[in-house]
């Protein structure tokens, strides 16, 4: 038997003086109420007979009573001592309870709660029912994000409305900050309990090797959720035509989590109107990918949905079956040539139908008309106008004279394109080493050059930013060269416009939940409005001309800064999110115990039971009195 | 004068006149002097013979008897007189204690209608309180507009000190040459005994008919534990432990106490009644002309 309440000396103080005063009370005589008879004699008759037959019950009765209010102050001495049988663990624990939030525990797979989450939410209370009055207990919900919902409360009805609030977010987990947070929680505690309520989806032990736990930290896992069975759409989004800028095409991917092959239903919808459908067969563990023409739609707000048709096989993660993109409407890229003449260029670019086409002459060029933001690109052909506007995008072909943006140091003849950047935008698609070139200027790199194409050394392709004016230079004429006869011209073209216009607001943005997104807005400073795709509202800071919007939510927002309203389209869009299947959590150094297997502690709390008897005995000497047993 | 009691109101002089027709239909009688009494005289029932003495009304003789026995007899007759009924009011304070109303409320109108039916048979009524002692004295009266002075009598009387049946009643047949009917009503809460003062009211030839009052509450007592038992007329003092063995108990001593009163009073031919306040008055009124104990 151990003890945990008031120490002994307290409790023998106060007993005894509680027992001394009911000592002496019981020495006093009795003071008893005066009643007024009409006749004592006939009392006196009845005191006769029964005088001789009370008065040792009387004695007796007193002495019970003494012996019985003395057991009462014996059971209260008891019950403050707050007595636990022996090898109880009766030190009080600091629990912090972490609830993963994240997408994956929107899952279905579970058994007595809706999803994952529901679970999580009613292990959590049964974990708070057992909690000790010596406990404390943080409450911490965490996905992609980390957010301490309590901090440590003895009061556990004060987290319930709290847990009750967590839902789930269309986000990624970081486990690593999660449980970081509380392994540095629990660090000065004597005996820290930290409980993870997760599936543990998308866990990687390499990402929690700093996480340093104290040695008297219990690390548990309560693993939810069953199967992995999963068909995501993983990717959806809408891309310009590399052929024609002015056109769109969507791009689907779904992925097939089950281990085997999955017949499923692709749908595109547009504006909620469904546009088309089509049966897939998804290989074990495979992807899919689906392109479609921006012309077989018609409408803004796309909408891609994957339904499993395979009888036997059960998504379990719904979140995922949907995705969402924008149609953007579209606008010609205004572009001037600045040549002499040049067939090449020039008839590669009015080939274009995406592409307005000015072509002037240099002597022609005038800032005013044809400087500043009147056109998205300007292509500078050899002869390089002495009053070139300070700021645009320009692509300069075989640079020379005092106005090069280049220096031209010297000639070099017959270079060959020994190494190009393919990661580059402007490699995208082509290949440069078999490019015949029979003379290239040898360009002096300044400060913020990139050499994006090069022969021995010697850039043949070269990129500059200086803030307002971006340039790109080739450093020999295409006309002294088997470029123009190759397929590689024309994609090389296209990608100079595109280079430039990657960063236009006109261009698809991909917005992925869990993440906090800068959105171009025409206002520099203030806040904007953002409507969520479940139709909540809130306002967000405007910095520098974007708005800062932090998405949890797939679907589709509107960010409404001034007269300005603009949609952007959010998808999950984490491949780990989508491995649905639950794993356990693999601590290096640490021991994880699994399940809830001595979790839940059952304290014997004697002292309930002192007060119950002490109730019990007040109880039988209220029934004996009242039924003038021991009057 | 004494303010006269809220209980003798209207309403009770109409229930008081109520029994007088009823007790009329229970013994229906002469105009007048309607009771017989026991004094020999100039009436018309034949009560006994006597021996002649000279000086004897010869009128009287009985000659048929003289000429069977060739003795002078003298035939005796029942006097026709006006009946005086007496009414010997407990005011002990063992009459007033408890809830109201008490047994000495129930006590003054159990005499009002006794005495009221009383007057109205021309009787002569008397209301004697007593104690220890006579406490006052409401002197015979007679005729049924008497009945406001007996309210007022009666609302004028203390309630006393000790009961003392013996001392009472010795100095009640003191006082009272004439006999008649005495309506004792009490509850018999004598220390020394009841049987004294009814055997004085015997013994001078006075017809005695017992109202003993009681309330039944007092059989059923509220009392629980330790307590100290006060007598409420001597000071007594008594300590007890009352529990429920100890309340049965007192019941069958009081009902023990009753049945000797009862048990006195059949073996002595006195009209004896038994009545809880509880039980209204006029039904007691009713009891008492049904046994015949009021019409003499």
């Amino acid at each position: 038997m151990q003890f945990t309440g008031l120490p002994f000396e307290q409790i023998a103080q106060i007993g005894g003086a509680a027992a001394v005063i009911i000592t002496v009370l019981y020495l006093l005589k009795l003071r008893k109420r005066r009643v007024q008879v009409p006749f004592s004699p006939l009392w006196g008759q009845v005191l006769a007979e029964y005088r001789q037959q009370s008065d040792w019950w009387r004695r007796l009765r007193r002495l019970l009573s003494w012996l019985l209010q003395l057991l009462l102050i014996a059971l209260i001495a008891f019950a403050l001592a707050d007595p636990h049988p022996e090898g109880e663990i009766t030190e009080g624990r600091h629990i912090v309870l972490l609830i993963d939030s994240s997408a994956s525990m929107a899952s279905t797979d579970v058994q007595g709660g809706v999803n994952r989450l529901h679970v999580a939410k009613q292990r959590a209370r049964q974990v708070l029912e057992t909690v000790g009055a010596e406990d404390r207990v943080m409450l911490v919900n965490f996905n992609d994000q980390l957010q301490p919902l309590s901090p440590f409360v003895a009061e556990v009805s004060l987290i319930e409305q709290p847990l009750r609030d967590i839902k789930v977010v269309a986000t990624g987990t970081r486990f690593d900050q999660a449980l970081r947070f509380g392994a540095d929680s629990l660090k000065d505690k004597k005996r820290g309990e930290l409980i993870l309520l997760s599936d543990g989806a998308g866990f990687s032990p390499e990402e929690l090797e700093t996480v340093d736990f104290a040695e008297t930290t219990t690390v548990r896992h309560i693993k939810l959720g069953e199967a992995g069975g999963n068909v995501a759409v993983t990717a959806f989004s809408v891309r310009r035509y590399l052929a024609n800028k002015l056109d769109y095409e969507l791009f689907v991917r779904v992925d097939n989590l089950f281990d085997r092959q999955i017949d499923a239903e692709l749908q595109i919808l547009a504006d909620g109107k469904l546009v088309d459908t089509k049966p897939v067969k998804l290989a074990p563990k495979g992807s899919l990918q689906q392109f479609y023409p921006a012309q077989a739609v018609s409408g803004e707000k796309l909408e891609a949905r994957v339904r499993i048709l395979t009888a036997d096989a059960r998504d379990v993660f719904p979140l995922d079956d949907k995705a969402y993109a924008l149609l953007p409407p579209t606008r010609p890229v205004k572009v001037l040539l600045v040549t002499p003449g040049n067939l090449y260029l020039e008839g590669t670019l009015l080939l274009n139908s995406n592409i307005d086409l000015d072509r002037i002459t240099p002597d022609a060029y005038n800032p005013g008309t044809h400087g500043g933001g009147n056109y998205d690109v300007v292509f500078v052909d050899r002869e390089i106008p002495a009053n070139l506007a300070a700021s645009g995008n320009y692509v300069f072909v075989s640079p020379s004279g005092e106005h090069s943006p280049w220096e031209v140091s010297t000639q070099v003849a017959d270079p060959i394109i020994t190494s190009y950047k393919k990661s580059h935008p402007l490699m995208r698609w082509i290949g440069m080493r078999d490019v015949n070139i029979g003379v290239a200027s040898k360009l002096k790199l300044g400060k913020g050059d990139t050499v994006v194409a090069s022969a021995f050394g010697t850039p043949m392709i070269v990129t500059r930013d200086e803030g307002t004016r971006r340039m790109v230079a080739i450093a020999f004429d295409i006309r002294n060269s088997d470029l123009p006869l190759r397929v590689a011209f024309p994609v090389l073209m296209i990608n100079l416009v595109d280079y430039f216009q990657l960063d236009d607001s006109s261009l698809i943005q991909d917005f992925a939940t869990g993440e906090t997104w800068s959105v171009r807005v025409n206002q520099e400073e203030g806040k904007a409005k953002v409507t969520a795709p479940s139709g909540s509202t809130r306002d967000v800071p405007i910095y520098g001309g974007q708005a800062l919007v932090y998405g949890e939510e797939v679907g589709f927002y509107e960010i409404q800064a001034g007269d300005e309203t603009q949609r952007v389209a959010a998808n999950l869009s984490d491949p780990n999110e989508s491995q649905i299947a639950p794993s356990e959590l693999e601590l290096p150094g640490q021991d994880v115990v699994e399940g809830t297997n001595e979790l839940f502690f059952n304290r014997e709390e004697l002292w309930i039971w002192a007060v119950l008897i002490l109730l019990a005995l007040l109880v039988l000497e209220w029934w004996t009195y009242n039924r003038r047993i021991t009057v | 004068m004494a303010r006269r009691d809220e209980q003798f109101d209207e309403r009770f002089l109409r229930k008081l006149e109520y029994l007088h027709i009823m007790s009329k239909k229970i013994a229906a009688g002469q105009a007048r002097a309607q009771r017989k009494t026991r004094i020999v005289g100039s009436g018309l029932e034949f009560a006994d013979h006597r021996n002649y003495s000279p000086g004897d009304d010869m009128r009287n003789i009985d000659w048929k008897v003289y000429g069977r026995t060739n003795k002078l007899f003298l035939k005796l007759f029942e006097e026709e007189e006006d009946l005086y009924i007496y009414f010997l009011l407990d005011t002990s304070k063992s009459m007033t204690l408890g809830f109201e109303p008490t047994k000495w409320d129930y006590a003054k109108q159990c005499a009002a209608a006794l005495g009221y039916i009383g007057l109205s048979n021309l009787d002569r009524v008397s209301i004697i309180p007593f104690s220890s002692r006579l406490d006052g004295r409401m002197p015979p009266t007679r005729g049924k507009a008497q009945i406001f002075k007996i309210f007022d009598f009666l609302s004028s009387v203390e309630p006393g000190e000790q009961t003392s049946l013996g001392d009472a009643f010795k100095t009640f047949v003191a006082q009272n040459k004439r006999r008649g009917i005495a309506v004792v009503i009490s509850d018999f809460y004598d220390p020394t005994g009841f049987e004294k003062g009814l055997n004085y009211l015997r013994y001078h030839k006075f017809d005695p008919i017992v109202l003993h009052v009681f309330d039944d509450r007092e059989l059923d007592p509220s009392l629980h534990g330790e307590l100290q038992l006060v007598d409420c007329e001597t000071g007594e003092v008594r300590e007890i432990t009352v529990t429920e063995g100890i309340l049965k108990r007192y019941r069958q001593v009081w009902e023990k106490f009753c049945d000797e009163i009862d048990t006195y009073c059949s073996k002595r031919d006195i009209l004896y009644f038994r009545v809880p306040i509880q039980v209204p008055f006029d039904e007691l009124v009713l009891r008492v002309f049904r046994a015949g104990g009021f019409l003499g």
